[in-house]
C-alpha cells in the first residue's frame, strides 16, 4: 500500500470516527447513542487493522480483535441491559439545545486543529492528518459528558472520549505496546462497571438517572 | 485641475451657505424651502463632482488649501485626496437625493415645526461632513466632527413634541460625546499633543510610537469611530435616534453620518498608522461579524419600519468592518493584494449601503408621510396605492439583500472573496477565523433577505391593514425624484463594478504598503479577484437575466400558451370574504426565526385569555404580548445606568438646600485650593 | 461552438428536469408498494398547466404576475453558469459558485414575496418558513463552497471541475466527502424535499413550498413548478459534477459530449434513487427541528473546510 493512499484512508476513517461522535449530539434516543458508539468502535477497529497492515505490526491485529470484542460486542450489550434495567425514557434532555451544542462541537474541532497544529507541522507520520480529529473527538466526548443530563448518556460520552484517546494513541505511535493497551482496556472495563454500579444506586435512590437529582443530596 | 477643484470646493461651500442663509432668512415659506433645497442641491452636486474628479484624477492631491492659504487664523487646513474622494461621493450622492426629496417632504412640517432651524441644519450637516473628509489636521477634523454631531443632534430633535424623541436625542448626544472624548484623546496621542500637526506630520510621528501607545490609539479609535458607526455594543443610540428624526434626515444619518466612523477608521488605521499587528484586524473582523449578525437578528424582530432599517445599518456597518478587518489581517502579513481586496470590498459596501439605505429610509419616509404610521402591522397593500414608492423600496430591498445584479451583491461578493483568500494565511489561528467569518457573513445575508421579504411583503403587499393604509397616496414628484436618484445609483453601482473597483483600489493604493498600482481586478466587464480566485460580471448577468425575462414570454406566446387571465377572490378554504385580519402579520412572519434564535432573544411572553363566564370553551378575547429586550440593553447599559443613578443619589446628599451649607462648601474648596497651591 | 453548447445544455436541463422529478416520484411509489404515475407524468402536467387559464387573486399586484418570469429566468440563468456537459464553457467566467447561490436566492426572494401578495395566511406561512430555511441554509452553502474552492483554488465552477479531474485523489479526501454530505443535506432543504418539506402534500400545516404557490395557476404555476424542478436538477448537477466530475467533457468533440450526456443522465438518476430511498426511509421533521438538521450540515461543512485547509 503506498503512503499517500494510506494517509488518505487514515484521515478519512478518522473523520468517520469523529462524525459518529458528533452524531451523539444530534440524536435524541439512547438507543441511537449506543448504536453510534458501536459503529464508531467498529470503524476504529478497522483502522487498527489498517495501521497494523501498513506498519507490519501483527500486535495491532490482536489489539483490534480485543477492541472489537470489548467495544463492539460487550459494552453495547451491557449498555442495552442497563438501559432496560433502569427503564430509561428514550428522550434525552440536553442542557443546551441541539443546534447550539452542534455548533459548539464544530468550534471545538476547530480548536483541536489549532491546538494540534504545531504537532502536525513537525510530524512526519503519514497518520498525522488524523491527529486533530482524534483530539476533536476527545473534546466532543467531553462535551457530551458535560451537557447531557442522564447518567447513561454520560457513560456513552465517556466511552466516546476513551475512543478518542485510543485513536490518538494509535495515530500518534502506531499503537502502544500490546500490554499497555490491554491495561487500558481493563481500566475501561473497570471504569464502566463502577459507573454501572453507580447508575443502579442513583436509580435506586431517585427512581431516575437524571443527574440533576444529585444536587438534592446537599440539603 | 487644481483650479477646477478650488472652484468646486467654493461651489460646495457657497451652495450649502446659500441654502443655510436662505432658510435662515425666508424660514418656512415655500420660497425658503426652495432656496434650502437649491443651495443643498448645488452643494451636494459639487461634492459629488469633486469626489469623482478626485478619484479619476491622475495626481494624488487635486486640491490643497494648505499650499494656497497657509497660516489662516484658525489653522484650518484642507486637502482632497482619493480616500476623501470616496466619501465625498457618498456625501454628494445621498445629499443630492435627500435635498430633492426634502423639498416637498418638509412641506408637511410648515407651521408645526421650525423649518428655519431644519433648513439651516440640513445644509450645515453635509457641509461639515464634506469639510471633515477634506480636513488635513486633527483640529480641523475634530471641529468638523463636533459640528456634525451637534447639527445631527438638533436634526434628530426636530419633532421634539413626539413621545420618545427627546429621550433618543439624549442617548445620541451621550454616546456621540463618549466617542468625541475618545477621539480627542486619540488624536492627542497620535499627534504628540499638537492638534495642529498636519496629517503628513502625524503619519511620520505614528510610525515611531511605541507599541503600547499604538495599541492605545487603536482602542481609542475603535471606541471613538465605532460609537459613531454604530458597532455593537456602542450601537444603542442608532435604533433610537434614526427612527425619530425626519425621514430625509434619517437617510442622511444612516447613509452618510455613520460612514464617518468608517472613514475615520480607514484614515487612522491604514493611512496615518500604516496598519498594525494582526490582532487589530482580528478585533475589527470580530466586531464586524458580531455587529452584522446581531444587527440583522434584532432587525428581524422589529415591526417599526424605520427601527428595522436602523438595525440594518448596524448590520451593514458590520459587513463593512468584516472587509476592513480582513484587509488589516492580510496587511499585517504583507499580503497586500488580498488586503486591498478586503478594503475595497469594505469601501464599496460603504458606498452601496449609503445608496440603498438612503433609498430605503426615503421610501419609508414616503410611507410614513402617506400612512402616518411606522408600524408595519398597520400597513399593507401600498404597492397599489403608491406604486413608485413600492418599486423604489423593492429595489432597495433587493440591493440590501445582496441579490444580483444589484450593488449590494457586488460588494458582498468582494468581501467573500477576500475571506476565501484567507486560506493562504500562514498562521492557523488567523486562518481559522476566516471560515467562521464566511459563515457569519452568509448567515447575515440570508437573514437580511428574510427580513426584507418581511418588510416589503407586509408593508406593501396584500390587503391594507388599517384605514390609513387604505387611503394612502403616492409621494410627490420631488420625493419620487429624490428616491429615483438613489435607485439609479443602486442599479448603476451594481452594473458597473468594473469602473468602481479600480477607482476604489486606487483610493487606498500606496497606504500602509498597499501596492501603488492597482491590482488586476478587472478585464473588461469582468471582475476578477487577484490570484484569479474567482470572477464574475454583474453586467453580463443583468444582460442574461433581461434576455431571459424577455424571451420567456415571447416563446410562450409563440408556442400558443393559454393567455387568458381571470381575476377572482382569494381562496379562503371555502370561507367567503377575505379581511386583513386573515393575513399573515409581521410578528407571525418572524416567529420561526424567533424560535430558532430564542436563546439569544429570550422573549418574554404574556398571554391573557378572557373566557366566557358560562364556559371556558368559549373565549371572548385573547391578548398576547411578547417583548424582546436586546441583550446589550439588558446586560450592559441597564446595570451601567443603575450604577450612575446610585452614584447620583449619593452626590445629592451634598445638596441640602441650606444656604449656609453651600457657603461652607465654598469656604472649604477655597481653603483646599489655597493649601494645594502651597504644596505644589 | 461554445455558445451553441451553452444553449444546448440549457435546453437539455430544461428537458431533463421534469423527468428527474417524475423518476423520483415513481421510485418512491414503487418503494411504498404503490404503482405510481409513470416517470414522464410531469411533462403532461406542464403541458396541461400551459393550456389552462390563469385565475388570479383580486388582492394580488403586478408583482404576483412578474414573479414567475423572474423566478424562471433566474433559475435558467444559473444553468448557463454550470458545467453541465463540458468545462470550461464561455459563460463560466461571468458567474462563480457565489453567484449561483445568490441567483437562486433571488428566485426564492421573489417567490416568497409572491406568496405574501394575495394576502392569504397560507402564502404568508409558506413565505415565512421558506425564508427561514433559506436563511439558515445559507452559511452551510457558503462554507461548502469554501471547502470546494480551497481544493481547486477557485470559486468558478469550471475551474473546480477541471482541477478535480486533474487530481482525482482529492475525491476521497475527508474535506471533499464532508462538503458533499453537507451540500446533500442543504439540497434536500433548498429544494423542498423530505425531511424538511413534503413535496407530495397540499394543504397541510407542515408544508412550505406548496403553501407559497397555492394561489398560482395556469402558465404562472407551470413556470414556477418548472423552475422548482430545474432547481432540483441544478443542485443534483452541482453534487454530481463538482464532487464526481467524471464524464464531463473537457473538449468539444462530439464523442466526448455524447459520453457527457450519458454520464449526466446516469448521475442524476443515481442521485434520484438516493433521494427516493431517503424520502421513503425518513419522516418529515418538525419545523423547529429543521434548524438542528441544518446545523448538522453546517458542522459538516465547517469540518470540511478545516480539514481541507488547516492541513494544507
Amino acid at each position: 500500500m503506498n503512503t499517500a493512499l494510506f494517509a488518505q484512508l487514515v484521515t478519512l476513517s478518522s473523520s468517520v470516527v469523529l462524525l459518529f461522535g458528533i452524531t451523539l449530539l444530534w440524536r435524541r434516543s439512547l438507543t441511537a447513542y449506543i448504536d453510534a458508539f458501536r459503529w464508531q468502535s467498529l470503524v476504529l477497529s478497522v483502522l487498527f487493522v489498517l495501521i497494523g497492515y501498513y506498519s507490519n505490526d501483527p500486535e495491532l491485529y490482536l489489539v483490534a480483535v480485543f477492541f472489537f470484542a470489548l467495544k463492539v460486542i460487550v459494552l453495547p450489550i451491557y449498555l442495552r441491559r442497563l438501559q432496560a434495567r433502569v427503564k430509561v425514557v428514550n428522550e434525552i434532555e440536553p442542557y443546551i439545545n441541539i443546534a447550539t451544542s452542534l455548533i459548539l462541537a464544530g468550534l471545538l474541532v476547530l480548536l483541536a486543529y489549532a491546538v494540534t497544529r504545531p504537532l502536525v507541522a513537525v510530524s512526519t507520520l503519514p497518520t498525522r492528518g488524523g491527529l486533530p480529529l482524534a483530539m476533536g473527538l476527545i473534546f466532543v466526548g467531553l462535551l457530551v459528558v458535560v451537557t447531557r443530563k442522564k447518567a447513561l448518556t454520560q457513560i456513552v460520552g465517556f466511552l466516546v472520549m476513551e475512543n478518542g484517546i485510543a485513536l490518538l494513541a494509535a495515530l500518534g505511535t502506531y499503537g502502544v505496546p500490546f500490554i499497555i493497551e490491554l491495561g487500558v482496556f481493563l481500566d475501561v472495563l473497570m471504569g464502566f462497571l463502577v459507573m454501572q454500579v453507580f447508575v443502579y444506586h442513583i436509580y435506586g435512590t431517585f427512581e431516575s438517572i437524571d443527574v440533576n437529582q444529585l444536587s438534592e443530596l446537599k440539603h | 485641475m487644481a483650479l477646477l477643484s478650488a472652484l468646486l470646493v467654493m461651489t460646495l461651500v457657497g451652495g450649502y451657505g446659500l441654502g443655510a442663509l436662505g432658510a435662515l432668512l425666508l424660514g418656512g415659506r415655500p420660497a425658503g424651502r426652495f432656496i434650502t433645497a437649491l443651495g443643498g442641491g448645488v452643494g451636494a452636486l459639487a461634492a459629488l463632482v469633486l469626489g469623482v474628479s478626485a478619484l479619476a484624477a491622475a495626481e494624488t492631491m487635486p486640491f490643497d488649501w494648505n499650499a494656497a492659504y497657509a497660516d489662516n487664523f484658525l489653522s484650518l487646513t484642507f486637502t482632497v485626496d482619493r480616500l476623501g474622494g470616496v466619501f465625498l461621493v457618498v456625501i454628494g450622492l445621498v445629499g443630492l437625493a435627500v435635498t430633492i426629496y426634502g423639498y416637498s417632504y418638509t412641506a408637511a412640517y410648515t407651521g408645526r415645526y421650525s423649518l428655519r432651524l431644519l433648513g439651516v441644519l440640513i445644509n450645515v450637516l453635509p457641509l461639515s461632513l464634506a469639510l471633515q473628509v477634506m480636513a488635513d489636521n486633527a483640529f480641523t477634523f475634530l471641529l468638523m466632527w463636533e459640528i456634525m454631531s451637534l447639527s445631527a443632534y438638533w436634526l434628530v430633535l426636530t419633532e421634539s413634541d413626539q413621545p420618545g424623541t427627546v429621550r433618543s436625542g439624549v442617548w445620541y448626544i451621550a454616546m456621540t460625546h463618549l466617542g468625541f472624548a475618545a477621539l480627542t484623546a486619540m488624536f492627542l496621542l497620535l499627534a504628540g499633543n499638537d492638534l495642529n500637526a498636519s496629517f503628513a506630520a502625524i503619519r511620520a510621528h505614528a510610525a515611531v510610537e511605541t507599541a503600547l501607545m499604538r495599541n492605545g490609539i487603536f482602542w481609542l479609535a475603535l471606541v471613538g469611530f465605532g460609537s459613531k458607526a454604530g458597532i455593537i455594543p456602542l450601537h444603542v443610540w442608532l435604533p433610537m435616534a434614526h427612527p425619530v428624526a425626519p425621514s430625509h434626515v434619517s437617510a442622511l444619518m444612516s447613509g452618510v453620518v455613520i460612514k464617518m466612523g468608517i472613514y475615520g477608521l480607514v484614515r487612522v488605521l491604514f493611512d496615518l498608522m500604516g496598519g498594525g499587528p494582526t490582532w487589530w484586524g482580528g478585533v475589527v473582523l470580530g466586531v464586524g461579524a458580531v455587529s452584522a449578525l446581531m444587527g440583522v437578528l434584532y432587525a428581524l424582530m422589529e415591526h417599526d419600519l424605520k427601527r428595522l432599517l436602523a438595525y440594518h445599518s448596524v448590520e451593514n456597518i458590520g459587513i463593512i468592518l468584516i472587509g476592513i478587518g480582513a484587509g488589516l489581517i492580510f496587511q499585517s502579513y504583507g499580503m497586500f493584494t488580498l488586503a486591498a481586496l478586503g478594503i475595497v470590498g469594505g469601501l464599496y459596501h460603504t458606498i452601496n449601503h449609503a445608496s440603498f439605505k438612503g433609498l430605503l429610509f426615503l421610501a419609508a419616509g414616503s410611507v410614513l408621510h402617506a400612512a402616518h404610521t411606522r408600524n408595519m402591522e398597520e400597513m399593507g397593500g401600498l404597492i397599489k396605492r403608491m406604486p413608485w414608492t413600492a418599486a423604489f423600496f423593492l429595489i432597495g430591498a433587493a440591493a440590501i439583500s445582496a441579490l444580483p445584479p444589484l450593488n449590494g451583491f457586488v460588494s458582498e461578493w468582494l468581501v467573500f472573496q477576500a475571506l476565501l483568500g484567507g486560506f493562504s494565511l500562514p498562521v492557523p489561528e488567523a486562518a481559522a477565523a476566516m471560515p467562521l467569518a464566511v459563515g457569519a457573513l452568509a448567515l447575515t445575508s440570508g437573514l437580511a433577505a428574510a427580513c426584507f421579504v418581511k418588510a416589503f411583503g407586509i408593508a406593501f403587499l396584500a390587503i391594507p391593514r388599517s384605514h390609513e393604509a387604505e387611503h394612502a397616496h403616492e409621494a410627490t414628484l420631488s420625493m419620487r425624484v429624490g428616491m429615483g436618484v438613489l435607485a439609479v445609483a443602486c442599479i448603476g453601482l451594481g452594473l458597473a463594478p468594473f469602473v468602481v473597483v479600480p477607482w476604489l483600489a486606487r483610493s487606498v493604493a500606496g497606504m500602509a504598503g498597499l501596492p501603488t498600482t492597482s491590482p488586476t481586478f478587472t478585464a473588461g466587464a469582468l471582475i476578477q479577484t487577484p490570484l484569479n480566485f474567482g470572477s464574475m460580471s454583474t453586467t453580463w448577468l443583468a444582460v442574461l437575466l433581461l434576455a431571459l425575462l424577455g424571451l420567456a414570454p415571447l416563446l410562450m406566446r409563440w408556442l400558443r400558451v393559454e393567455w387568458r387571465l381571470r381575476v377572482g377572490d382569494t381562496w379562503g378554504c371555502g370561507r367567503i370574504g377575505q379581511t386583513p385580519r386573515m393575513e399573515y402579520t409581521a410578528t407571525a412572519f418572524a416567529e420561526p426565526l424567533r424560535r430558532v434564535f430564542a436563546e439569544l432573544y429570550r422573549p418574554t411572553k404574556e398571554l391573557t385569555i378572557d373566557f366566557h363566564p358560562e364556559s371556558k370553551y368559549f373565549v371572548q378575547s385573547i391578548e398576547y404580548k411578547s417583548e424582546i429586550t436586546p441583550v446589550f440593553e439588558r446586560g450592559l447599559y441597564e446595570p451601567l445606568l443603575g450604577m450612575v443613578r446610585a452614584l447620583a443619589f449619593q452626590v445629592r446628599r451634598l445638596q441640602a438646600g441650606s444656604l449656609h451649607l453651600y457657603l461652607v462648601y465654598v469656604v472649604i474648596v477655597l481653603l483646599v485650593l489655597l493649601i494645594a497651591t502651597r504644596w505644589f | 461552438m461554445g455558445y451553441v453548447l451553452e444553449i444546448a445544455q440549457v435546453a437539455l436541463a430544461l428537458a431533463l428536469a421534469p423527468g428527474l422529478v417524475g423518476l423520483i416520484r415513481w421510485l418512491k411509489a414503487r418503494l411504498q408498494n404503490r404503482r405510481g404515475a409513470p416517470p414522464w407524468q410531469p411533462y403532461f402536467e406542464l403541458t396541461k398547466l400551459f393550456q389552462k387559464e390563469v385565475v388570479m387573486s383580486n388582492n394580488a399586484s403586478w408583482l404576483f404576475r412578474f414573479a414567475p418570469y423572474l423566478i424562471f429566468a433566474s433559475t435558467v440563468a444559473v444553468v448557463f453558469l454550470m458545467p453541465l456537459l463540458a468545462s470550461p464553457l464561455p459563460f463560466d467566467a461571468i458567474g462563480d459558485l457565489l453567484v449561483v447561490v445568490y441567483l437562486l436566492l433571488l428566485g426564492t426572494f421573489f417567490l416568497a414575496l409572491a406568496g405574501l401578495d394575495p394576502g392569504t395566511a397560507f402564502g404568508g406561512m409558506g413565505a415565512s418558513r421558506e425564508m427561514t430555511v433559506a436563511a439558515i441554509a445559507e452559511p452551510t452553502i457558503a462554507l461548502a463552497i469554501f471547502g470546494l474552492a480551497l481544493g481547486a483554488g477557485s470559486t468558478n465552477l469550471g475551474r473546480i471541475v477541471t482541477e478535480t479531474l486533474a487530481d482525482p485523489g482529492v475525491v476521497i479526501s475527508p474535506g471533499h466527502l464532508l462538503a458533499f454530505a453537507a451540500l446533500f443535506i442543504v439540497t434536500l432543504a433548498e429544494t423542498g424535499r423530505l425531511p424538511v418539506d413534503n413535496p407530495a402534500t397540499h394543504l397541510e400545516l407542515t408544508m412550505i413550498h406548496e403553501a407559497m404557490i397555492l394561489e398560482y395557476s395556469g402558465r404562472y404555476l407551470a413556470l414556477i413548478e418548472w423552475a422548482a424542478w430545474l432547481k432540483l436538477t441544478i443542485f443534483f448537477t452541482l453534487l454530481a459534477n463538482l464532487f464526481l466530475p467524471w464524464g464531463v467533457a473537457t473538449t468539444l468533440a462530439p464523442g466526448d459530449l455524447l459520453i457527457a450526456i450519458g454520464a449526466l443522465v446516469l448521475k442524476l438518476a443515481a442521485l434520484g434513487v438516493v433521494v427516493a430511498i431517503v424520502e421513503t426511509r425518513v419522516a418529515k421533521l418538525r419545523l423547529f427541528r429543521v434548524p438542528e438538521l441544518l446545523s448538522v450540515s453546517f458542522v459538516l461543512a465547517l469540518l470540511a473546510v478545516t480539514s481541507s485547509f488547516l492541513l494544507k
